[in-house]
């Protein structure tokens, strides 16, 4: 059984319809790129397992249980940790506040996420605690929305668009973390268009354009096949 | 100026402050983090007051006064979560005016429930005596109750602030206040929090209202004056911000009994001037911070899926003039009261046709129209009693006058956007109202203009018409405001109409595309300024007598009241509207005396069930009639530029 599976979701704002039956599913474990352009359905696909847009037609299940009906903080309490694409750190709390406010204890986890064993993961964080979230750069302002999230102990992550606006640099520091992240145990599903930054970081990948998935393979599959890079991909 | 006269001054204006600050670190706080601008909070305060008032008839001695000082704030948390639970909470996702009025119509109910329940006159709650002794200071007397108010402000802010750095609970409340979307992702369960801060929020409230119970009497609608007072206090500080609530609160108690000892005639008008003050140099107040736009861009999305669409049915004008001939025929069959009752109904039509120019045209909340109505109708009222103008001149001149008024005022006002702007129109409105209230010499004062004469109209030399007689005035208002009407209705369907719509649908991207964003909704406020001025005109002429109550801000609530009733995206709704708001308001008044009651239960309804108003309603249902029948429905909608 799939840690976290779509069946064929509909997705509307307002009166536009914006995803048209998407599918896809995680295993425990992975790491799975959803890849496309911008406006490609990427956020929405996210916004829609959180339940910030809940899809209205289709099946979203999350170890087996439909999350249907359910608001995003009690998805958020089941598991999903959601890490939007344009950051989102609280400007007016401290780094070190930003990461308590996310903790929750409603339920039993075996090995929590603590402030000390994220600093450990984000030496950086540590550095910058009594910090505003509007005082960071923007690659801290990353990190802190990952941490911030992880606080939550989720057991799969949604990260939008991570690579989104950094440096080269910070890039490459970001795909080392993400490999970190799945050795504590985390399912990671990546949203990106950076198709080199999830080759790096996942095995297997979505390709998804104007609201439908178009492509489904392994991350090597997906690099060798220049028709799909072409009409999906390219700029 | 010895120093015990010093002593009791500033315990005075501290006093003042700490009230302030209690009831207004609530309305600051709900603020922030609900974004709603609770005009109940003053009705919560009266609660507060009544409770303390009844509790200490069972509790006596120091223990129960204490108790009592702490079961009447929790008694009204109840009363408040309560409300946000059953009420509020339905309304979030609509736009920011619906929860205005929905806080509105609670004021209005809650206020005729206490006249129900506690009786119409002053109550005052005896000081227990263990707190009713004075004490000397500097050679100055102070109260002990003074005192005791003194201490317990600065504690309760040093408790919020405990509460809100260094409690879990304090810091998600201050995460959500910043982007609520994100504390909801993030597992935090806003409809839990929400209901905990509205209750909190109301335990200030409550707790400034017990405090007040033995040095300040409480009558139903007390809550009125005391909401304004905080309005003030918080936009100065910034809306939203604790701290800015503390320095707001400070300032304008240290007013007051400046004003009270060096200008006891203009007290009231000083917290206004410096609230304007304020604004003008901070336009979002001493600590405040531009609203998101994010949030607008955001709301809209969601708004779309339930969105009250206009639908145009373009109508043939003879259809539209018919209703207009048969007003003309009315005088005919109906008595006097009945012409005089429409003639009421045509004032308010213009006065809510031309408010609308600026909700559901440009998405402007004004909350000061009664000011120009104010100064329209004491335009006519002082040219004809104290210039000897004729009738006609006055009135043509009160337009002119309102929208003077409304080019100065604007100017300051269209620089806001959203509550901001609602609240800098409503202190611009109290503003013209106090001094209107105590200029003896000029306006009258609280005695206003009584017995302004309606002298014969003369046209060209021709012989003079007279319109003294309630049928005659009947005419004259009806195609005065016929005239207006029209006027507003070639606005709205002009180029200039169709760019303010646009600036209300986005005014971001109506700046993208060029138009000066700021100008036109200026243009609009002067515009919507005059036809309200001349309003106010004809209603100096048809009552021949007016008083500033006409521009206190209870007053501006009708346009928008009408307005919501009618509907917001129709031209027509806001004079039905007024239709409804008049004859519900002679019938009911004349039928109970509990006619605010039932008014909150009608907004209260509107607002829930009906945000398109009655004519949004009725264009709705049509829609879904005729919208099956194809051919009908693309005839209408290629119409629709044209009606």
């Amino acid at each position: 059984m799939p840690l976290l599976d779509l069946n064929s979701i509909n997705t509307f704002y307002g009166r536009s319809h914006i995803l048209f039956d998407v599918s896809l599913s995680v295993e425990k474990g992975e790491v799975v790129s959803l890849i496309g352009r911008n406006g490609a359905g990427k956020s929405t696909t996210f916004r829609s397992i959180i339940g910030l847009t809940p899809p209205q037609s289709g099946e979203a299940r999350f170890k087996g249980e439909l999350l249907r009906g359910l608001r995003a903080y009690q998805i958020c309490r089941r598991g999903i940790g959601f890490v939007p694409e344009d950051r989102r750190c609280f400007p007016d709390l401290t780094v070190r506040e930003n990461l308590e406010v996310a903790e929750r204890r409603e339920k039993e986890v075996a090995h929590p996420w603590t402030v000390e064993r994220i600093y450990a993961l984000f030496p950086r964080l540590q550095e910058r605690e009594k910090n505003l979230g509007s005082q960071l750069s923007g690659g801290e302002q990353q990190m802190l929305t990952i941490a911030r999230t992880l606080m939550t102990n989720p057991e799969v992550l949604l990260l939008d668009e991570p690579s989104e606006g950094l440096a080269p640099l910070v890039v490459a520091l970001l795909a080392d973390l993400i490999g970190e992240i799945r050795k504590e145990g985390v399912t990671v599903l990546l949203a990106e268009q950076n198709l080199h930054f999830c080759a790096k970081v996942s095995d297997r990948g979505y390709v998804i354009d104007k609201g439908s998935v178009k492509y489904e393979g392994t991350m090597a599959d997906l690099l060798s096949n220049e028709e799909v890079k072409e009409k999906y991909l390219a700029v | 100026m010895d120093l015990s006269f010093l002593t009791v001054q500033v315990l005075s204006a501290l006093r003042q402050a700490a009230f302030l600050f209690l009831i207004s670190s609530g309305l600051t706080l709900v603020f922030g983090v609900l974004n709603i601008l609770n005009f109940a909070h003053g009705a919560l305060y009266m609660l507060g007051a009544y409770f303390i008032y009844w509790l200490t008839l069972y509790l006596v001695g120091p223990g129960g006064f204490l108790l009592a000082l702490l079961a009447a704030p929790l008694g009204v948390a109840l009363i408040a979560a309560v409300l946000e639970m059953g009420l509020l909470r339905r309304i979030y996702i609509q736009e920011e005016i619906y929860q205005l009025l929905l806080t509105y119509a609670l004021v209005l109910i809650i206020d005729d429930l206490a006249k129900i329940v506690f009786g119409p006159e002053f109550k005052s709650v005896p000081k227990p005596d263990f707190v009713s002794g004075s004490v000397t200071l500097f050679g100055g007397t102070v109260p002990v109750y003074t005192l005791l108010v003194v201490v317990l402000a600065p504690a309760v802010a040093a408790l919020l602030w405990y509460l809100l750095y260094k409690t879990k609970t304090g810091k998600v409340v201050r995460a959500t206040s910043s982007d609520r979307e994100m504390a909801d992702a993030l597992g935090i369960n806003m409809s839990a929090l929400f209901t905990l801060v509205f209750a909190f929020g109301a335990i200030l409230a409550g707790l400034g209202g017990a405090l007040a119970g033995p040095v300040r009497t409480v009558f139903p609608g007390v809550g009125t004056e005391v909401i304004i007072e905080c309005f003030v206090v918080v936009v100065i500080g910034g809306l939203g911000n604790l701290w800015g609530a503390l320095i707001g609160s400070i300032l304008i108690g240290a007013l007051e009994t400046i004003g009270i000892i060096v200008f006891p005639e203009f007290e009231m008008a000083l917290i206004y001037l410096l609230m304007v003050a304020v604004l003008v140099v901070r336009p979002w107040g001493l600590f405040g911070r531009p609203l998101k736009i994010k949030a607008l861009s955001e709301k809209n999305l969601e708004m779309e899926a339930q969105e009250i669409s206009p639908v145009h049915f373009s109508v043939h004008p003879a259809v539209r003039w018919a209703p207009l001939l048969l007003l003309l025929l009315v005088p005919l069959v109906a008595g006097r009261f009945y012409q005089y009752l429409l003639t009421q109904i045509f004032v308010a039509s213009l006065m809510a046709i031309a408010f609308n120019l600026l909700l559901g045209m440009t998405g402007l909340l004004s909350f000061g129209q009664a000011a120009f109505f104010g100064v329209g109708a004491y335009a006519v009222g002082l040219l004809v009693t104290k210039a000897g103008f004729g009738t006609l001149p006055a009135l043509l001149l009160s337009p002119a006058v309102a929208a003077a008024a409304a080019a100065v005022i604007g100017f300051f006002c269209v620089r806001l956007s959203g509550v901001h702007f609602a609240m800098l129109t409503l202190a611009f409105g109290q503003l013209i109202y106090a001094v209107v209230f105590k200029w003896y010499g000029f306006t009258g004062g609280d005695n206003g203009i009584q017995g302004i004469p309606v002298k014969p109209i003369a046209v060209a030399g021709l012989a003079g018409i007279d319109i003294g007689s309630t049928k005659e005035m009947y005419y004259f208002v009806l195609v005065v405001v016929g005239l207006s009407v029209e006027i507003l209705r070639r606005i709205r369907s002009s180029p200039f109409g169709a760019t303010l719509k646009s600036i209300r649908e986005n005014g971001q991207r109506a700046s993208y595309l060029g138009v000066n964003v700021k100008l036109y909704q200026w243009t609009a406020f002067v515009v919507a300024g005059a036809f309200t001025g001349l309003a106010g005109g004809l209603y100096a002429l048809m009552e021949k007598s007016i008083s500033p109550e006409i521009i206190h801000w209870t007053k501006s609530a009708e346009p928008v009241l009408m307005t919501i009733i009618g509907g917001i995206y129709t031209f027509v709704g806001p004079a039905v509207g007024a239709v409804v708001y008049i004859i519900l308001n002679s019938y009911l008044v004349a039928w109970t005396e509990k006619w605010a009651l039932v008014l909150g239960l009608v907004l209260l309804t509107l607002v829930l069930l009906l945000p398109g108003g009655v004519v949004g309603f009725v264009n709705e249902k049509a829609r879904q009639i005729f919208g099956k029948l194809r051919c009908i429905r693309r005839w209408s909608f290629s119409k629709s530029t044209t009606s």
